[in-house]
C-alpha cells in the first residue's frame, strides 16, 4: 500500500516534465516519423544510453510498433516469419506468432520487410507474400487470417509487399494491387480492391486535403490518391523508379507534396491545390531509397543514396529543395524526430542524437549501439528507443532522464 | 616460358585489322576529330548499361541520342537520368532495329543479355556505328566468330567490356608478372566463389507492365516470365547466359591470355553440376535457374595448365580470396583479385608479401572509365582498343568451350586455327544453336 502514492507521485512528476507517447503504427502516431514525446534524455556520454533489454528476432528490416506497454516487430528464420510481442519495459517475450514464409533473398539478405500495426486490442500484420493476420494484441491469438494476394490475384512486387496495414475507420487499407485494397478490420472481408498490377512498397498515408479524406499510396509506377472508404481513385501522378521501387511515403505539408525515391531517381516538390498535384521542381539532392525523409521546422532530413553506394544524411530546405548540409558516411540508415531533435541510426548501427537544425549536424550523443546492417528506423516510445539490424539483433535503449 | 609482349601483339593486330578493313564499304568516313561528340545510343538500358552510359557521359564526348530497352521502365528511368546528367533528351525505343534505322548513331553501347550480343553488334556495325558491347562476346562460339567477321568487314571499332584489361591493379599485376618476380609460372588457377544453398522454384508470373517479353527472349527460347530471370538473374539461365563461367570466368580467362600471349588452349575439360542447388525446374507454374552451382574447367595450353573453378555454396572463409587468379610461379604465388587488388606471396619465407590496392569506380567496382577512354582513343584513330573484338573473341571462346565439354561430358580437343573441335561432330554442333522464330543465326 505504501508504494501506491509513490508511483502516483512519480507519474504526476513525469507528466509535468515530459510527455510520453506510444508509437502504434509505421512512422509513429502522426504517420510522419515524429514522436510527440518530450523530456527524454538527448545527451549520453561514452557508450550512449543504458541498454534496457536485448532480443533476437530473426532476419528482416521490419520496424517496431509500441502500444500499451507492448512492443511488436517481425523477423524471419528457418522458413517462417514470426510476429514478436515483448514487454516494452523488460523485454520479456509475451507471445510469438509464426507462419511459413519464403526468405525472399533476391539481391539482399531477405527476411521480413513489413511492420505490424496496433489498433486497440488488435495487431495487424501483412507478409511480403500477402499473408494478412489479425491477432489479439495481448495473446497473439489469431482472430482471423487470409492471404490477400491469393484472394485478389494482385501482382507480388519484386521484393514482396512492404507497406504496413493502415487502420482507417472500420477498414484496414493495404498497399496491395495497383492502388491498394481494403478489408473489414473486424472480419477480414474484402471491402474494395484495385487492378491486380504491381504495388509500390509504401504504407498507405491518410491525409485530409481541403476537407476531403484521402489515402496516398506508392504504386508500381505512380503515386495515387484514393478515397479510403471506396477505393475510388482521386488522382495519380506518374512516378517511375528503376525496378518499380517506389518505396517511400509522400511527405505532405498542406499544399505541398515531396516525393523521392532511390536508384538515382531523386525527389520532386509538387504543388497540391485541387485535383492532382503539379510538379514544381526536381530535387535531385535527396534520393530516398527506403526510408522517408522527416520534415521538421521547414526542413527535410533524410538519407540520400542507395545501399550500393555510400549513402549520406542530408538536410534540405523543404520550400526550395536547397541542400543545407551533408553528413557523408551515414550509410543506408534512417531517422525519426522528437522534440525538435533528430534520432538517427546509421547504416552500420551508430546512434546519433542531434538538434534538428539547418545550420549543421551537431550530435549531443554518438554511440555504436548495434553492428551489422541497420536499414530500419529507430522507434521512440515512452522513453525507450528500439533499434534493430538486419540479422535481428534488437537493442532497447533507456532514454529516460534519471 | 617467356610471355609475348602485349604491345607487340596489339601492334600486329592493329596492322592485320587495318588491312582487313581497307576495302570495307563504310557508310561514312570517320576522321580523327579529338574532342568532338559522338551520337551515341544504348541498347539494353538496365543496371550495367547505365553504368557504361554514365562513364560515357562523364567523358564529355557523347551526345546521347537514343536508348533502347524492351522494358519501358528501364528506358524511361534511364532517359530521365541522362537528362538529369547532361541535358540530352534521348529518344526511346523498344526495338533496336528501329533505333538503328532512325537514329544512325556513331556509337552504340550494347548491354543486353548475352543471347542478344551477336545480332545487335552485327546490326550496329553494319549501320556504321562503333560498338562497345558487354562480355562475353557471343552466347555460342559461332556468334562470336560472326561478330568478329562483321567488325572486320565494317572497319568499325568493337570494344568489349573486359575492363580488367585496363584496370590499374591488373596492369601493374601483369607488369609484376612479366618482370619475372613470380619466376616461371607453370599453373594458373581462376575462381569466383559465393554463397548459396538449395534453390526453391519461384512462381512464373505475367511479365511486368511495359515489358516486351517476346523480344527480350528474341532468338533464344521463350521461357515463361519469372522474376528470377529478369532483372539480372538471366546469367544463371543457360538459354540466355553461360553461368558463372560465362559471366565471371571470361574476365579471368582473358587475364590468362593477356599474360601468356597464348591464343587458345589445346584441350578443354569441364565437369559441373547442381548437387547443392538441386535439379533445374522448368514448368508452366514455376522455375529455377539451370546453371551449374559449381564447375571445374581445365584448359591445357602449350606450356601451362589453367583451371577455373566456381561454387555457389560454402562461401569462402577458409582461403584468403574469393575471386581472382592465382599465378603459381617458382618464386611465389601472385593473386590478382577484384576489390582486394593484387598480392604476391613469395616462396622465400624471408621475403615480404607485396600488395597493391585496387582502383575501381564504385559502387559496382569496375574500371569502365578507363576502358571507355581507351575506346574513344581507338575511335579517334589512336589505337585498336585494349579489349577489342579480336582479343575479346578469343577470351570469350574459352568459357563457351568449357560449357560444351560439360554438356557433352568429355574433353574436347580444340583447333584454334580453324576454330573447330577435332573429331567430334556432336560437340561441333554446339558451337552454334538453333534460333527461335524470325531470328536467323549469323553467318560466320
Amino acid at each position: 500500500m505504501l508504494r501506491f502514492p509513490s508511483i502516483l507521485s512519480l507519474l504526476v512528476g513525469v507528466s509535468v516534465l515530459a510527455r510520453a507517447a506510444d508509437w502504434p503504427q509505421w512512422r509513429g502516431p502522426q504517420r510522419n516519423g515524429i514522436s510527440t514525446e518530450t523530456g527524454w534524455g538527448d545527451t549520453w556520454p561514452g557508450d550512449g544510453p543504458p541498454v534496457a533489454w536485448k532480443a533476437k528476432v530473426g532476419l528482416g528490416y521490419s520496424s517496431f510498433v509500441v502500444a500499451q506497454g507492448r512492443a511488436y516487430t517481425l523477423g524471419h528464420a528457418d522458413g517462417a516469419d514470426t510476429v514478436f510481442c515483448f514487454d516494452a519495459d523488460s523485454g520479456k517475450s509475451l507471445w510469438k506468432h509464426s507462419y511459413p514464409a519464403e526468405l525472399g533473398d533476391k539481391y539482399f539478405d531477405g527476411g521480413t520487410t513489413g511492420t505490424p500495426t496496433v489498433d486497440g486490442d488488435r495487431v495487424y500484420s501483412l507478409s511480403r507474400w500477402g499473408d494478412l493476420f489479425c491477432l489479439e494484441a495481448t495473446t497473439g491469438k489469431v482472430v482471423w487470417s487470409k492471404n490477400v494476394q491469393q484472394e485478389t490475384g494482385a501482382r507480388v512486387p519484386e521484393w514482396g509487399f512492404g507497406g504496413a496495414p493502415l487502420v482507417s475507420g472500420k477498414l484496414l487499407i493495404l498497399n496491395v494491387g495497383e492502388a491498394g485494397l481494403a478489408v473489414d478490420k473486424a472480419t477480414g472481408n474484402l471491402a474494395w480492391k484495385s487492378a491486380p498490377k504491381a504495388a509500390g512498397y509504401s504504407t498507405p498515408l491518410p491525409v485530409t486535403h481541403h476537407g476531403e479524406e484521402l489515402v496516398l499510396l506508392a504504386s508500381g509506377q505512380a503515386y495515387v490518391a484514393v478515397n479510403p472508404a471506396t477505393g475510388k481513385e482521386a488522382w495519380r501522378t506518374k512516378w517511375v523508379t528503376q525496378y518499380d521501387v517506389n518505396a517511400t511515403d509522400p511527405v505532405v505539408d498542406d499544399e505541398r507534396i515531396f516525393l523521392s525515391t532511390g536508384y538515382g531517381k531523386g525527389g520532386a516538390l509538387f504543388k497540391w491545390a485541387a485535383g492532382a498535384p503539379e510538379q514544381l521542381t526536381k530535387v535531385k539532392a535527396l534520393r530516398t531509397q527506403m526510408n522517408t525523409a522527416v520534415l521538421v521546422g521547414g526542413h527535410l532530413y533524410g538519407v540520400d543514396g542507395d545501399t550500393t553506394e555510400k549513402a549520406s544524411l542530408k538536410c534540405l530546405e523543404f520550400a526550395t529543395g536547397a541542400e543545407k548540409w551533408v553528413q557523408p558516411g551515414f550509410g543506408s540508415g534512417a531517422l525519426i524526430a522528437a522534440d525538435g531533435k533528430l534520432i538517427a541510426l546509421s547504416g552500420s548501427g551508430e546512434l546519433l542524437i542531434a538538434p534538428a537544425a539547418a545550420t549543421g549536424l551537431v550530435p549531443t550523443t554518438r554511440a555504436q549501439v548495434l553492428g551489422g546492417k541497420c536499414w530500419t528506423a529507430p522507434v521512440l516510445a515512452n522513453g525507450r528507443l528500439l533499434c534493430r539490424n538486419s540479422k535481428g539483433d534488437v537493442v532497447c535503449l533507456d532514454l529516460r532522464k534519471k | 616460358m617467356i610471355p609475348e609482349s602485349p604491345f607487340t601483339r596489339r601492334r600486329f593486330l592493329r596492322t592485320g585489322a587495318a588491312a582487313a578493313s581497307a576495302f570495307a564499304a563504310a557508310p561514312f568516313v570517320l576522321t580523327a576529330e579529338p574532342g568532338r561528340k559522338y551520337r551515341t545510343a544504348l541498347i539494353g538500358s538496365g543496371w550495367w548499361g547505365r553504368n557504361i552510359l554514365k562513364e560515357a557521359i562523364a567523358s564529355g564526348r557523347v551526345k546521347v541520342v537514343a536508348l533502347c530497352d524492351v522494358y519501358a521502365n528501364a528506358r524511361e528511368t534511364t532517359a530521365e537520368q541522362v537528362t538529369d546528367l547532361n541535358g540530352d533528351q534521348p529518344k526511346t525505343y523498344n526495338d533496336f532495329r528501329e533505333l538503328l534505322a532512325k537514329e544512325k548513331p556513331e556509337i552504340v553501347i550494347i548491354a543486353t543479355p548475352d543471347h542478344w550480343h551477336a545480332l545487335q553488334t552485327i546490326a550496329a556495325v553494319k549501320a556504321g556505328a562503333h560498338v562497345f558491347v558487354e562480355k562475353p562476346t557471343g552466347h555460342t562460339v559461332n556468334e562470336s566468330r560472326a561478330m568478329l567477321r562483321a567488325a572486320r568487314d565494317s572497319g568499325r571499332i568493337v570494344q568489349v567490356g573486359l575492363h580488367r584489361r585496363i584496370g590499374p591493379h591488373h596492369v601493374s599485376g601483369m607488369n609484376f608478372l612479366k618482370s619475372g618476380a613470380v619466376g616461371d609460372v607453370g599453373m594458373v588457377r581462376l575462381f569466383a566463389h559465393g554463397g548459396g544453398g538449395r534453390e526453391k522454384p519461384s512462381a512464373n508470373t505475367e511479365p511486368p507492365e511495359g515489358m516486351d517479353w517476346d523480344l527480350w527472349c528474341g532468338p533464344a527460347p521463350l521461357r515463361p516470365f519469372n522474376s528470377r530471370i529478369h532483372p539480372g538473374g538471366w546469367r544463371n539461365f543457360l538459354d540466355y547466359g553461360n553461368g558463372q563461367l560465362g559471366d565471371w570466368g571470361v574476365h579471368w580467362l582473358d587475364q590468362v591470355l593477356w599474360w601468356s600471349g597464348e591464343k587458345y588452349p589445346k584441350r578443354v575439360f569441364s565437369t559441373a553440376g547442381r548437387p547443392i542447388s538441386g535439379p533445374a525446374v522448368l514448368n508452366a507454374k514455376e522455375q529455377t535457374t539451370d546453371a551449374p552451382d559449381h564447375q571445374v574447367a581445365t584448359y591445357e595450353f602449350e606450356q601451362f595448365t589453367c583451371v577455373w573453378e566456381h561454387r555457389r555454396f560454402a562461401e569462402n572463409n577458409a582461403e584468403k580470396h574469393r575471386i581472382g587468379a592465382y599465378f603459381y610461379g617458382t618464386k611465389g604465388t601472385l593473386h590478382i583479385g577484384w576489390q582486394d587488388g593484387w598480392t604476391f606471396y613469395p616462396t622465400d619465407d624471408n621475403a615480404k608479401i607485396l600488395h597493391e590496392d585496387s582502383q575501381l569506380q564504385q559502387p559496382d567496382g569496375h574500371n569502365l572509365k578507363l576502358l571507355w577512354a581507351d575506346f574513344l582513343t581507338a575511335i579517334d584513330g589512336g589505337a585498336k582498343g585494349v579489349a577489342n573484338i579480336e582479343i575479346a573473341h578469343r577470351s570469350s571462346v574459352l568459357p563457351l568451350l568449357g560449357m560444351i565439354s560439360w554438356r557433352t561430358g568429355r574433353s574436347i580437343q580444340w583447333d584454334g586455327a580453324t576454330e573447330q573441335i577435332v573429331g567430334d561432330p556432336e560437340a561441333n554442333k554446339l558451337l552454334s544453336r538453333p534460333y527461335r522464330g524470325e531470328w536467323v543465326y549469323p553467318a560466320v
